[in-house]
């Protein structure tokens, strides 16, 4: 038909998506790939932070914002919802946390529920990229490390160099104002 | 690492008369080699490389290896202020930094310059008659003259050796260059091409071959309504790229049967060669391979409508070669029925749209049914 | 960790990840800056995207760009100002006026149910169907083309499903409707009603396996218990799970806010053709 589907409303997704899905080989088919999600998914609602490679997190991240943001908006009265959630959650304490942490947790939240980190290769291992996925306001130790970068040589210097530009600027601006007049 | 391209990134905002970055520069005079070393010049080719790519002369290398450069807010604000001094200060007087040249007049030998374009999607548009046409748009996006080549320039650096337009008769050119992006991503050598025009560097760059007669002043933009309604262009684009393909996508070979006694030959291409006494595939038989991402042109495409407000134009037919979004070359067409006549002329060197007064938004061909007008009755003949 | 793994299975395990192909990903939805001006705070209707389908754009994000929609929708309200384009689903029956050259009267007017519709901005279209003479008959129309010199909704209803194809199978009394058919009027306001008719399929063979396809408007199809069988086989009932599937094939909420907030000027206008439409005063503007 090519023409945009108006059933349903759905919230813009807040981070970044692939224009086409990945496919996952499994035997059990495009079932077996939901399955795979599932199992990622799950985790991440579970440990709210996880090492995968990097095509599973990108995609199952997509899964996981959809899921919260259903979750949001619908709430745990909702039956279609509800079925969302008992097919994403295999271990049902997660369908308890998703309603009653994770959606206060993110109501008034602006942006994405989620992260994704680089991770290391650590010989010996597959090489295909591996990150790290998390849940926002996790309790886990932040995995960036927030240290002030204003004392850097060069964030110094060129805080003088902004300092006297502006001087310069202003000064010229009153000559040539000085002109007009 | 990060103080290095910290301070190139605002070294490349042009010139600067602060101290500070002066004492930054006297700081990496002690680093000179690499700061040589790590920008990449255009010309530096390594040896043994499979890959050897030569670059024109007058496009260095564009973009360069980004390091973190661990800025401040504060002054990653005070790099785009710079930036936004140089290029604003000027544009409040003139674009252009030279006095105006005198304008060529057309002859029909006159090949005037082109436009980089950008492919934004194929809608239909319906003719007079009520004929279904399929139009791409493409968008004209910030084009500028970036330099001037003259003759002498140009035929300094065309091989010798090759029978090309250079040297059968006078021709200069004219690089021009598409969409701004910010000075602090690309290399020094690139951010020099665009100095003598006062210009912001440019993300996409070529260079059109013209007719002395043809050229234009550094800083001239260029819009849509360099073309009419009604002309027809040649569109130079750079096809999808497909991957490696079999011989059914590539060469719309037909397979074998999926049944019938054929086993695990349903997409091959059956027989490559005959037998005899040639014993041997000739050159030329289509086989699988890398298939797209080639340079095709399109020739003799008319123009059925401008948009001179959102430099848009309507070119016929779906097949311009390329993804949405990319980028094409238009030029005036090749072909001698598509050209310009005498009663006819082109806008000579270009259309100086900011000159002129009362331009319409929208230009139509005659053909064309405007959407704006009652639906097509055919009257009793 | 590394003598745990079999030598044999060393160099399969620890290979090299397959080249994939990089594509550009699709960054989050940024509401427009420049459009959200003070009319972006009158509410809109909450049906205008069901009446104006095609005013969002194809979701496949190789095709999109903003600039390129934007000059299509202004087109569109251009010929929308020209021709009144009524509401109507799939279900309606319509009749259509276009010029034609061959014709004794250079017009042709065509009468029959909306099968189907589909296209997105300039190339929406929909299916006309009709038996005539004891001859099935099908027209698809343009809705922007400049032939196209008058709409008509006869009767505005939906039906069932999403598309009415199976007409093609069912009994020839269910898509016969009479060229002189007089216009139905709804009161002023009135929801639009739904025709829960069950139609009538023919037997086998027909141009679908429509026991596949989970029709609500047809009787019971009589098939021997095979055929359920296999078309429980054919089953996807894990794609209304498939939360990215569902994503892809949609214009997220914000934008569609966006787009028709974007056209809420010339929103009188729609309006007012699709009321005149419902009380059937489109019938006299003829050219």
């Amino acid at each position: 038909m090519n023409q945009a589907e108006i059933r349903k409303l759905i919230p813009a997704l807040r981070v970044a998506m692939t224009p086409k899905k990945r496919r996952f080989s499994n035997p059990r088919g495009p079932e077996g790939r939901l399955f795979k999600m599932r199992t990622t998914v799950n985790e991440l609602i579970k440990n709210e932070r996880m090492e995968v490679n990097y095509n599973r997190a990108d995609e199952a991240r997509g899964y996981a914002e959809r899921l919260i943001s259903e979750a949001i908006r619908y709430g745990d009265c909702h039956r279609p919802t509800m079925e969302l959630a008992d097919f994403w959650l295999p271990e049902k304490q997660n369908v308890h946390k998703l309603f009653k942490v994770l959606v206060p947790r993110f109501k008034d939240s602006e942006i994405s529920y989620t992260r994704v980190h680089k991770a290391p290769h650590v010989y010996p291992s597959t090489l295909f990229d591996k990150v790290v996925l998390e849940l926002r306001g996790n309790p886990f130790p932040p995995l960036e490390k927030l240290t002030t970068k204003r004392n850097w040589i060069h964030n110094i210097l060129l805080e003088e160099a902004h300092r006297e530009y502006l001087e310069k600027k202003y000064k010229q601006e009153g000559e040539e104002e000085e002109e007009v007049q | 690492m990060s103080l290095l391209s910290v301070t190139r990134s605002i070294l490349y905002g042009g010139k600067n008369n602060l101290q500070k970055i002066e004492v930054i520069n006297l700081l990496l005079q002690q680093n000179t080699s690499v700061l040589t070393g790590g920008t990449g010049g255009g010309a530096t080719t390594r040896n043994m490389s499979r890959m050897k790519k030569t670059r024109p002369f007058w496009q260095p290398k564009s973009t360069r290896t980004l390091y973190p450069e661990e800025l401040t807010p504060s002054n990653e604000a005070f790099g785009s202020e710079v930036i936004s001094d140089q290029h604003t200060s000027s544009s409040t007087t003139s674009p252009l930094k030279c006095e105006p040249w005198p304008r060529g007049v057309w002859s029909e030998a006159s090949m005037r310059c082109g436009v980089i374009a950008r492919k934004i999607g194929v809608y239909p548009m319906w003719d007079n008659n009520g004929r279904r046409l399929l139009t791409t748009l493409l968008e004209v996006p910030d084009n500028e003259v970036v330099k001037y080549i003259p003759p002498e320039k140009l035929l300094e650096h065309t091989h010798p050796k090759k029978n090309n337009n250079t040297h059968t008769k006078e021709m200069a050119a004219l690089v021009v260059g598409a969409d701004p992006i910010d000075p602090r991503l690309v290399t020094k050598e690139y951010y020099g091409v665009f100095a003598d025009s006062g210009l912001l560097p440019k993300k996409k760059l070529t260079k059109f071959l013209i007719t002395p007669d043809a050229k234009l002043p550094p800083g001239t933009p260029l819009y849509a309504s360099h073309y009419r309604p009604g002309q027809y262009v040649d569109v130079l684009g750079t096809t999808i790229d497909r991957g490696f393909q079999g011989v059914m996508k590539r060469w719309l070979f037909k397979g074998m049967p999926a049944t019938h006694g054929v086993t695990k030959s349903h997409r091959r291409p059956g027989n490559i060669g005959s037998g005899g006494e040639k014993a041997r595939v000739l050159p030329g038989q289509k086989m699988p391979g890398h298939m797209g991402n080639k340079k095709r042109i399109l020739r003799g495409l008319k123009i059925w409508r401008v948009n001179t407000k959102y430099n848009v134009m309507w070119v016929q037919g779906p097949a311009i070669p390329g993804a949405t979004g990319s980028y094409v070359y238009v030029y005036d067409s090749w072909y001698h029925h598509c050209r310009h006549t005498p009663d006819n002329p082109p806008p000579f060197p270009t259309f100086f749209q900011d000159e002129e007064e009362g331009v319409e938004e929208e230009m139509y061909h005659p053909d064309l049914h405007v959407f704006s007008k009652p639906s097509i009755a055919f009257n009793e003949k | 960790m590394l003598s745990a793994v079999p030598r044999r299975i060393f160099h399969t395990f620890f290979r090299k990840p397959p080249a994939q192909r990089v594509t550009a990903k699709v960054p989050p939805y940024i509401r427009d800056q420049l459009d959200s001006n003070t009319d972006n705070e009158q509410p809109l209707p909450h049906d205008f995207r069901t009446v104006y389908p095609e005013f969002l754009p194809d979701p496949r994000p190789e095709w999109r760009n903003r600039l390129r929609e934007r000059l299509e929708r202004n087109d569109m309200l251009t010929r929308r100002s020209v021709v009144a384009i009524p509401e109507f689903y799939i279900g309606s029956i319509m009749a259509v006026t276009v010029g034609d050259r061959n014709a004794s009267d250079k017009t042709n007017r065509f009468v029959g149910i909306c099968i189907s519709r589909g296209g997105t901005g300039l190339r929406a279209w929909f299916n006309l169907r009709n038996v005539i003479d004891h001859q099935g008959l099908e027209i698809m129309y343009e809705m922007y083309s400049p032939l196209i010199r008058n709409i008509e909704v006869l009767r505005l209803e939906k039906r069932l499903d999403e598309e009415l194809l199976y007409l093609r199978d069912a009994l020839p009394e269910y898509s016969t409707f009479p060229l002189d058919m007089e216009p139905e009027l709804l009161p002023e306001g009135a929801p639009v009603p739904i025709n829960d008719i069950k139609v009538k399929l023919k037997p086998r063979p027909w141009h679908e396996r429509w026991e596949r396809k989970n029709l609500q408007g047809v009787q019971d199809l009589g098939l021997p218990q095979r055929f359920y069988n296999k078309a429980k086989l054919h089953e996807k009932p894990w794609e209304k799970y498939d939360l990215m599937m569902e994503y892809r094939a949609t214009i997220p909420e914000e934008e569609q806010a966006d787009i028709f907030h974007e056209i809420a000027p010339h929103y009188q206008q729609l309006e007012s053709s699709r009321r005149q439409s419902k009380r059937r005063l489109a019938q006299t503007s003829r050219y």
